[in-house]
């Protein structure tokens, strides 16, 4: 008996051999992963909630009354310099001599940005005055539940849309920041949001990939201050919101590792066919 | 097969003779459309069938022969008329004779030259000669092929009969060499008015021509052609029916002669409708003119738009306030609202200098209803489009404003996604954006969203204002078609003399008898009213575009505008 359908042969069409299962193979795509890994991996999402955390706190210190703008827009200006040298200071200047891109084009970018949000902060101040405040923090917190959903956090999947989350995450604060109580509230608050979701990760990004140990640090602090400020306003929101970073670095990789050893996944000659050879000398 | 003979009914007490007329082979069925009286010359018969031939261009030739004996039945006479058919040879020669006032007629075949003389069975068909000669047949609509097979059959009969209609035309009391009994028209002299008539309406048309030609030439000059001339023009109805009935005058008056009884259906119908809508614009004027009913109507005018406009401006302060308990943008509704209202204001006073004219204006425009009710209807439309300008101006602003919107949003959606729309391919790509235009595109769009409903409002207000102005003109430009596009010569012929249309024909049976032929009276079936509408419309000039109601409420959706009047775009699709 072959396995062929094109000869004639003394067998009925739907005829399983013997051997049939010799060619059975089990968990070949599977992987192994080292916990240690798992939690420094895990560290992105850490960064991600604790951002969202401290951008509600802010814009929450903000609506009190307890931040002025002012100060706020001093730390943010001052971080945002400090980061910038770091960017650059981290890879030696390689990153940006790959991608081309001049100190003029940043600080074009960065006169837009300061430009539009002064321009339009006495629009967005009066944008949802007659919307009830409830339905602005329900459609906030769908975005930034949508901005940690969409991020991009190093995993390669359809569902991951860095612009879409980056969006998401930019129309909350602009629905935040129409509840403050001044136009320069809203500047501010504006401005923030763009630095803590547009450029932070992105110096987290080349940190990560350049100074693991430095990532690890700058992670844990960020945490620590992140809970910190949660405390002052709630205490139970503190604690809450420690656990589940808790349980996402150290119990959610445990849970992935054990999980992994159940895995039973068979491959065989009932596959569909895979196209493997590279098909560019044909095209 | 049946053999089939249309005898015409007025022959039926005709003295005998011989039976002229065409023999259709194809049907095997002879059309008769004379009898020829004894006695006669065979030799001057046949002169006189080779003449009528060479003016009707039909086949006409001897038939077979017709006895009429109100005495006994001679026997001489019987082998008399055998005898004529080796004079007159055809094939095959009919005899019919009547006996008496006996009700049954004998009818029979003589075959001299076919191998197996059996028996044909024949059919008399009585028919009115007049109605079928000044009858039309109209082909049914639906071309089954059965149905269109009979119809052909049919209308070879008709156009035989009506084609020989100099046969009938000749003089009662011509003394020609042979003596015929047909159906006989009362020559010119009965109609004596009518040939009046046609004498001078040669010289009338003449004149028009000149007149028409002198008037278009004059439209068509290059000082009229010019860009914000040329626009106006196409914007006003009232040229556009100007042109129409220009275009009507054109083709009742050209010299030519109507080829075929659709063009002349056509001609008869626009006269018709000429006539009887200067005949409704004249009852107007009249009613118009007398008991300063303009001056009043004038005075009317004024306070009526000065109504609509305080009306507008109780709508924009209620908009500017919470319309229905909706939130809107405070900010851009007073804005909007201000716009407007300063709208309304330049609109009233550009009313009220306006007013010391308008009775002047009404007058001279008033006289414009004696070229035709039409006319006058058009310029009705044109002046409330003219009196509601101020509505136009509102839907157009919102209309624009809304359309941005909703293209700035549905753009910017697909940026808030992440992606692009591709020009070259047609579809919705992916795209990276940078990090400012992500920014930027953001920030407008929530602006944008949070505004869009306090536009919507303004523009759904107002949308519906228009639609309520267009619906009123929509409805006069109707009444205007149905005046243009009726065919009243053909309706009033249906009317009176319901068998010049025909739609074909029904059978009645007479008498039937086993061993003689068996009679049948052709009778003509009218056209329906219907089918007299749907074949002789006129052709109308259309200035409305005919959307389908699907794509009118997408183009409401969209915000794109809406016109009464067609685009000259739409044309070429």
């Amino acid at each position: 008996w072959k396995k062929v359908l094109y000869e004639r042969q003394p067998f009925p069409d739907n005829y399983v051999d013997q051997r049939f299962l010799e060619e059975l193979r089990k968990n070949v795509h599977a992987r192994q992963y080292r916990y240690q890994a798992v939690v420094f991996q895990s560290g992105a999402v850490v960064q991600q909630l604790c951002s969202v955390c401290v951008f509600a706190l802010t814009w929450w210190y903000m609506d009190a009354g307890m931040l002025s703008p002012q100060g706020l827009f001093g730390a943010a200006l001052v971080s945002s310099l400090l980061g910038y040298v770091l960017f650059d200071a981290v890879d030696g200047g390689a990153g940006r001599w790959a991608s081309g891109r001049t100190r003029w084009a940043d600080l074009k970018s960065t006169l837009v940005f300061t430009a539009f949000t002064y321009g339009f902060s006495p629009v967005l101040k009066t944008l949802t005055e007659s919307i009830s405040t409830d339905t602005i923090y329900a459609m906030s917190a769908l975005m930034l539940l949508g901005h940690l959903i969409f991020f991009d956090y190093g995993a390669n999947a359809a569902i991951v849309s860095s612009t879409l989350s980056l969006n998401m995450a930019i129309f909350a604060s602009v629905c935040l920041a129409s509840r403050l109580p001044r136009a320069l509230h809203a500047f501010v608050m504006v401005t923030f949001a763009m630095q803590i979701f547009a450029l932070w990760p992105m110096l987290q990004k080349k940190l990560k990939a350049r100074t693991p140990r430095c990532y690890v640090g700058v992670t844990v602090l960020f945490a620590l201050a992140a809970l910190a400020g949660l405390a002052t306003v709630s205490s139970v929101g503190a604690v809450l919101f420690a656990s589940l970073l808790l349980a996402i670095s150290c119990l959610c990789p445990y849970c992935l590792i054990r999980l992994q050893l159940l895995k039973d996944n068979i491959h065989g000659p009932w596959d569909e066919a895979e196209i493997k050879e590279d098909l560019s000398r044909f095209l | 097969m049946v053999l089939k003979v249309f005898f015409p009914s007025c022959c039926s007490s005709a003295d005998s003779g011989i039976l002229i007329g065409r023999w259709i082979a194809e049907q095997n069925s002879a059309v008769i459309l004379a009898v020829v009286h004894f006695p006669f010359i065979p030799v001057q018969v046949k002169q006189y069938l080779g003449e009528v031939q060479r003016v009707t261009k039909v086949s006409v030739s001897v038939l077979g022969s017709w006895s009429n004996s109100k005495q006994e039945k001679e026997e001489s006479l019987s082998e008399f008329l055998e005898d004529l058919g080796t004079i007159f040879c055809h094939e095959p020669w009919i005899q019919i004779s009547k006996e008496g006032d006996s009700k049954f007629w004998s009818c029979s075949t003589l075959q001299k030259h076919s191998k197996n003389p059996q028996e044909e069975e024949i059919i008399l068909v009585y028919y009115d000669q007049r109605k079928v000669m000044l009858s039309h047949l109209h082909p049914p609509l639906d071309t089954a092929g059965q149905r269109t097979g009979d119809a052909s059959k049919l209308s070879a009969i008709f156009d035989t009969v009506a084609r020989s209609q100099v046969l009938f035309m000749t003089d009662r009391y011509d003394e020609g060499p042979v003596k015929l009994t047909h159906w006989q028209s009362d020559g010119v002299e009965a109609s004596i008015i009518v040939e009046l008539l046609k004498q001078a309406s040669v010289p009338a048309c003449m004149l028009l021509t000149l007149l028409l030609s002198l008037v278009s030439g004059i439209c068509r000059s290059r000082v009229l052609k010019f860009w914000p001339l040329s626009f106006l023009w196409s914007k006003l109805s009232t040229c556009e029916q100007l042109g129409h009935r220009l275009q009507h005058l054109q083709v009742i008056s050209s010299n030519k002669k109507a080829q075929n009884q659709n063009q002349l259906m056509r001609k008869a119908n626009i006269f018709v409708s000429l006539l009887i809508d200067v005949a409704l614009g004249m009852l107007l004027m009249s009613w118009l003119y007398r008991k300063n009913r303009i001056g009043h109507l004038a005075d009317t005018l004024i306070p009526a738009a000065d109504h609509v406009a305080e009306e507008l401006q109780d709508l924009l302060q209620w908009l500017m306030g919470a319309p229905a308990g909706l939130k809107m943008n405070r900010a851009l509704d007073q804005v909007l609202g201000r716009f407007f209202l300063y709208h309304i204001h330049l609109w009233i006073s550009y009313i009220h200098l306006l007013s010391p004219f308008i009775e002047m204006i009404l007058w001279y425009v008033g006289l414009s209803a004696c070229l035709g009710l039409t006319v006058a209807l058009c310029i009705l439309s044109d002046i409330i489009a003219l009196l509601t300008f101020h509505i136009y101006c509102f839907y157009v602003y919102g209309a624009r404003l809304y359309c941005l919107k909703i293209y700035g949003l549905s753009s910017l959606w697909r940026l808030f996604r992440g992606k692009k729309w591709n020009v070259l391919r047609q579809r919705v790509d992916s795209c990276s954006y940078d990090l400012d235009q992500l920014f930027i595109g953001t920030l407008l769009f929530t602006i944008l969203l949070f505004l869009l409903p306090t536009t919507a409002l303004y523009y759904l207000v107002f949308t519906l204002l228009r639609l309520l102005v267009v619906i009123v003109q929509g409805l006069i430009h109707l009444l205007v078609d149905l005046i243009d596009s009726l065919p009243l010569y053909s309706l009033i012929l249906r009317l009176c003399r319901s068998y010049r249309l025909a739609a074909g024909v029904k059978f009645r049976v007479l008498e039937q008898q086993d061993g003689k032929p068996l009679r049948l009276l052709m009778q003509i079936n009218p056209l329906s009213y219907g089918g007299v509408v749907q074949t002789y419309r006129l052709p109308t000039y259309s200035c409305y575009p005919r959307d389908s109601w699907a794509s009118l409420c997408k183009k409401l959706f969209l915000g794109e505008l809406i016109y009464p009047w067609k685009h000259k775009g739409d044309k070429q699709n």
